[in-house]
């Protein structure tokens, strides 16, 4: 009878303490300092690297707690990285999505959950999802890009375009904005328009290939500095970075070293740090209960050439 | 001889049958519905433009270009900040201005104009090198947080930048001569960071020699 009665109350109370216990684990921990995410496309790319840790030692500044999550281009890695940290009760997302559209549910289960999302450079399809979005002005400094690159070839040449990730809408908004202004000349031909993923390695995979059929090429127009650096590469393997004209984009510290020697005519000039500090700020701001914010915020980029590479430094100022 | 009677009507429903899955799984249209029907509901940079270009100029606000110079030269940080538009963090301010003016040089890619009862002002029009987003932000025509998607909003700037190439400078680079009067409206950036006054370029929106 004893026993019978001992285990009775076992069997009440210990699901009961696993209760508990599960509450306990679920509930946010109120009294440590919020947490803030940040969650990166890649940080196989040094520019993200820049872009992610500017955001963290902000964040921290401001007196949060910071991880940085890397999806690794993936989108299906990226919603395991939301999942989890909605599950750690995070208070706020400093976001760089892999895919303008991909991305958008993410951003979604997170607003749903509660948690904030401030998009950092990249932007998703969605007015509604994110608290805002502050990007740079591709479009824009891919038409001053896209003018210097006319100028550069006196109006006429062959040049191939290596775009980036094509879900990413940065990547068109560059390459539109260079078509822009190159497309009305028509003495510029444009022999091959391949993507390489924002990747280094292959856009030096893609141009050895192009090259192979196109050998004749005066210029390559790359959609991020990453690209340019890996096609300038293939162009050294041939014996043509002498005779064949690179652009960038981004500002990245390879880059800028490489225009300074000569070898890369020009780059356009996004701050990574500039835009990190600035979602961290408005993170920051948003949890402390401001609401009057601005949906999308562009920032300018500025053309870095051979000629007034000496105004700037590797990945823009911090103001 | 009952079974020769039911094949045939057997064949028949099969065929029927058939005949209904068929005619029910593929639809003809012509092809020209076709696009109609998939660009109903997606942005249409054109049309904007070309209705912005239609209805809109004649009545849009802007400053007199001989004010505006003047107000740049005393004090130009302050004057684009007041009055000056511009998009998201950015050292460049657009404006819509008017003025009248002599042609003093037609070159290549600028027709270069001193302003009338101004002294020693000049401006360049845009006749080449027609790109970039001096109309829509200076005119206020679009603002980017209507837009989901940023590529639709800068496509804006591509269509109207068109027009102005085809509609706006090609009848008046036939006509124009140095020493002519005319009268323009257009859109001029100022970046506050490199200002270069005596070279500012006016995207025009409206343009006729007097």
């Amino acid at each position: 009878m004893g026993k019978q009665f001992f285990s009775g109350i076992v069997k009440a109370i210990v699901p009961i303490i696993i209760g508990f216990l599960l509450l306990g684990c679920a509930q946010r921990d109120d009294k440590g300092p919020k947490k803030i995410a940040v969650v990166i496309s890649t940080l196989n790319n040094p520019w993200f690297v820049v872009l992610g840790e500017s955001a963290a030692t902000r964040a921290r500044e401001l007196g949060y707690e910071t991880t940085i999550f890397d999806s690794q281009n993936n989108t299906a890695k990226e919603a395991e990285h939301f999942e989890n940290l909605i599950a750690a009760g995070y208070s706020a997302i400093l976001f760089n999505p892999t895919d303008a559209e991909g991305s958008v549910s993410n951003v979604n289960r997170a607003k749903q959950a509660g948690i904030p999302t401030f998009c950092m450079d990249r932007e998703v399809n969605s007015l509604e999802g994110p608290v805002t979005q502050i990007i740079s002005d591709s479009f824009s400094g891919c038409v001053d890009l896209g003018q210097y690159f006319v100028r550069q070839m006196n109006k006429s040449g062959k040049y191939v375009e290596l775009l980036g990730l094509v879900g990413d809408n940065n990547t068109w908004n560059r390459s539109k904005g260079f078509h822009s202004v190159v497309d009305y000349f028509p003495d510029l031909k444009m022999v091959a328009q391949q993507s390489a993923d924002f990747d280094r390695s292959k856009a030096m995979e893609v141009l050895e290939s192009v090259l192979q059929s196109n050998p004749d090429i005066d210029a390559v127009f790359c959609g991020n500095d990453a690209m340019a650096m890996g096609a300038y590469q293939a162009l050294v393997s041939v014996g043509k970075a002498d005779s064949v004209m690179v652009f960038g984009f981004d500002g990245s510290q390879d880059v800028m070293d490489a225009i300074k020697d000569k070898k890369i005519m020009a780059t356009a000039m996004q701050s990574p740090k500039f835009m990190a500090q600035t979602a961290a700020e408005l993170a920051d701001k948003y949890l402390q209960g401001e609401r009057d914010m601005q949906r999308k915020m562009p920032i300018a980029v500025e053309i870095v050439t051979q000629d007034n590479i000496s105004e700037f430094e590797a990945y823009g100022s911090e103001e | 001889m009952k079974n020769s009677i039911k094949k045939p009507i057997k064949y028949l429903l099969i065929a029927l049958l058939v005949g209904v899955a068929l005619y029910n799984s593929v639809y003809f249209e012509p092809l020209d519905e076709r696009h109609i029907a998939q660009k109903k509901g997606v942005f249409d940079p054109d049309a904007f433009a070309q209705k912005f270009m239609e209805t809109k100029l004649t009545g849009l606000p802007a400053m007199e270009a001989g004010q505006f110079m003047e107000a740049l030269e005393q004090d130009l940080e302050q004057f684009t900040a007041e009055k000056g538009r511009k998009m998201g963090i950015s050292n460049d301010y657009y404006f819509i201005v008017e003025g009248n003016g002599i042609v003093l040089d037609i070159g290549n890619e600028n027709v270069r104009i001193k302003l009338e009862g101004v002294a020693d002002s000049e401006l360049l029009i845009a006749t080449d090198f027609i790109f970039g987003n001096a109309i829509r932000e200076g005119s206020g025509m679009a603002s980017i947080g209507d837009f989901q998607n940023t590529m639709d909003f800068n496509s804006i700037s591509v269509a109207v930048n068109n027009r102005v190439r085809t509609d706006v400078v090609p009848p008046f680079l036939n006509e124009v001569e140095e020493g002519d009067h005319v009268y323009f409206k257009g859109a001029v950036e100022v970046n506050t960071k490199h200002p270069d006054l005596p070279n500012l370029r006016i995207i025009p929106l409206i343009l006729e020699i007097e």
